[in-house]
């Protein structure tokens, strides 16, 4: 069996979800992972399910399209690739890296640059950007795996100075403490 | 996936409470060592004390790094000198000390606990040597702490050893005299001492203890303060059951960072990992007080009327929270409230609020006693050891630990400030009630029995 992920990208209503599986149960299609988000109202969501064989994608794009379009939302599909997520097989530890401070152009930028020069994969990002000078209205969190020939001083001490430049605080923490904090 | 909850959370009582883990201390028998030679016996601790204590900074350093909790003091416990060092006279006990703080040195902690004797029942005469040598090691020596163990619940209270500690300390601090007395602040006189503090003064390691092993002790007054206050402000009907339910999430939370880090820091470092011990220990630091805590709670300052209740809550509340987070518990658990250590207890005592009987009557609910208390420098020896007894009673008769670190400082007088530095802090001499008038019954010496221990009332 083939497996295909969608994504679906539009101004939130009700509705979309129960839409994009009602063609995908059409066409015999089982829904393995689903997640989606809203941001000030947009909903974006990935869907990964498998197809039955011969099933010619292009039909499923075009019903797809024929339901969606209506809605204005946008859908995209692909076949989805046998291949190893980044990380897999290697024994990577989790991180979660937290900034404040005043909002300002290129934060995200500059530190996901720093992260992407270690190789350091972003599993969950969350960021919001309120504007004003109160850092907690600015933060971003990350949660972050940090391959295991990482050097961990270096990435750390680039990310400060980063941060830095940036006028943010920055904390680089293992998640585990997290989750001793908080739960049971 | 984390909530933006448990992560700012997080960050807010690192940024702003104080959370850290206190201290780490590595635990090391020297109970090996043991030679009849002085010079040899010297040679073995400080060739094990360095093998093992070699990394322990660097490791508390790194797992403090990773997780991103400060560890505040790294330290060393051994066995106690007066064991380990048995045949020794009260010369060979002073060199014996120097060496230990050399060893502290050049691993890099800033204490070294275990200069100790247990003389509950009695003397050997390892005991009366280290005891003798406890003035001299203390006053020429940085970083080493001293205990001495005078009673017991099993055992009762031993009277002699009481006077000889009142008189010991009187010396310390005569030798320390340009110093506020400063070697009494590295003196505790206990009852009930457990084997694993890891808190200095009192920390040393039980002869019923493994060869290595590491013990935490955590911290967070801070973060039990802002907790309360936050939920008073939330909802200002709280109370003090639900007041109660919310310190003992916090001790929960403050005590697996504990665990966490001290069981890594031991996988580290190929050693057991011992016990968390549930302490709320302060600092000289505004926002990290056990004192404000009595504030948050509606008490005008700590020492007033109400003030042992709030104790023994927070003390149980504490307990209770922690002993759910850790695998295993030890050491002291309980409250500090060490007057010169705490900024707003030391400035409970400069008002007034605090007197030295309110302070006693205190320590009967909560550990750990008398803690960097402050005396007028002229106080006689026999009273010190009055005091002394009366606070080993109470632990002895409620079944805990109980200890007095008290500093009569030379040449001052009460309402006069001492200066000790750093984590030690500063304090306001605190005034005896009837100064000398207690001589007649401690200089009656012999042991106080061991108290029955059904009839409990």
């Amino acid at each position: 069996m083939e497996k295909v992920v969608l994504s679906v990208l539009g101004t939130d209503r009700p509705g979309i979800v129960a839409a994009v599986s009602s063609v995908l149960m059409d066409y015999g299609c089982n829904v393995e992972d689903v997640s989606q988000t809203i941001l000030q109202g947009e909903f974006v969501g990935i869907v990964i399910a498998s197809v039955p064989d011969q099933t010619p994608l292009e039909d499923l794009r075009q019903a797809l399209g024929r339901a969606l379009d209506p809605l204005d939302l946008h859908v995209m599909l692909k076949s989805l690739n046998a291949s190893t997520p980044p990380g897999a097989g290697t024994e990577s530890e989790p991180f979660v890296v937290v900034t404040t401070g005043p909002d300002r152009l290129g934060l995200v930028a500059g530190i996901t640059e720093v992260m992407a020069r270690f190789e350091v994969n972003i599993t969950q990002l969350k960021a919001a950007f309120r504007g004003g000078d109160d850092p907690h209205r600015n933060t971003m969190i990350y949660e972050v795996d940090v391959p295991p020939d990482t050097d961990p001083q270096g990435f750390r001490l680039a990310l400060r100075k980063r941060a830095e430049e940036l006028g943010l605080t920055l904390s680089l923490q293992h998640r585990d403490i997290f989750e001793a904090l908080h739960r049971i | 996936m984390l909530t933006d909850r448990e992560v700012l959370s997080t960050l807010q009582m690192l940024r702003s409470e104080h959370l850290d883990v206190r201290t780490v201390t590595l635990g090391v028998s020297l109970l090996d060592c043991a030679s009849h030679d002085p010079d040899r016996f010297r040679k073995n601790i400080h060739r094990k004390i360095c093998t093992l204590g070699r990394d322990l900074v660097r490791t508390c350093d790194e797992v403090g790094d990773k997780y991103g909790i400060p560890v505040v003091n790294k330290r060393i416990a051994v066995s106690p000198i007066a064991v380990a060092g048995a045949p020794f006279s009260s010369d060979p006990m002073v060199r014996i000390a120097g060496t230990l703080d050399e060893a502290a040195r050049e691993v890099g902690v800033d204490f070294i606990g275990g200069f100790s004797a247990l003389v509950e029942k009695g003397f050997a005469p390892g005991d009366r040597a280290l005891i003798e040598a406890i003035p001299e090691a203390l006053a020429e020596t940085e970083r080493i702490c001293a205990s001495v163990n005078v009673a017991s619940t099993a055992a009762g209270i031993n009277m002699d050893g009481v006077l000889l500690m009142g008189r010991t300390v009187k010396e310390a601090a005569r030798l320390t005299a340009s110093a506020d007395g400063l070697a009494c602040a590295k003196l505790g006189v206990f009852a009930n001492i457990p084997q694993d503090v890891p808190f200095m003064a009192g920390a040393y390691l039980g002869v019923g203890e493994p060869d290595a092993v590491i013990n935490v002790g955590v911290s967070g007054p801070g973060v039990v303060k802002n907790a309360i206050e936050r939920s008073r402000q939330a909802d200002p009907a709280l109370d003090l059951g639900r007041l109660s339910e919310i310190i003992k999430r916090t001790a929960f939370k403050v005590t697996r960072v504990g665990e966490l880090i001290g069981t890594e820091v031991a996988a580290n470092l190929n050693v057991p990992f011992g016990v968390v011990d549930l302490s709320l220990a302060p600092t000289p630091n505004v926002g990290d007080s056990v004192g404000e805590i009595f504030q948050s709670m509606g008490l005008e300052s700590i020492g007033v009327p109400g003030s042992t209740a709030v104790l023994a809550l927070l003390n149980d509340a504490v307990k209770k929270g922690g002993a759910f987070a850790s695998s295993h518990v030890g050491g002291l658990s309980g409250a500090f409230i060490p007057v010169s250590e705490d900024l707003n207890i030391s400035e409970a005592a400069r008002k007034g609020y605090l007197s030295l009987e309110k302070l006693e009557a205190m320590t009967s609910v909560c550990s750990v006693g008398l803690d960097m208390v402050a005396l007028p420098g002229d106080v006689s020896a026999e009273t010190i050891a009055a005091i002394v007894a009366d606070e080993m009673a109470i632990g002895v008769i409620n079944r805990k630990t109980t200890a007095a670190r008290l500093i009569p400082v030379p040449g001052k007088k009460a309402g006069d400030k001492a200066f000790f530095g750093g984590l030690l802090g500063e304090a306001t001499i605190i005034a005896l009630r009837s100064p000398e008038s207690s001589s007649g019954f401690i200089h009656l010496g012999g042991r106080i029995p061991a108290p029955a221990q059904s009839l409990i009332n």
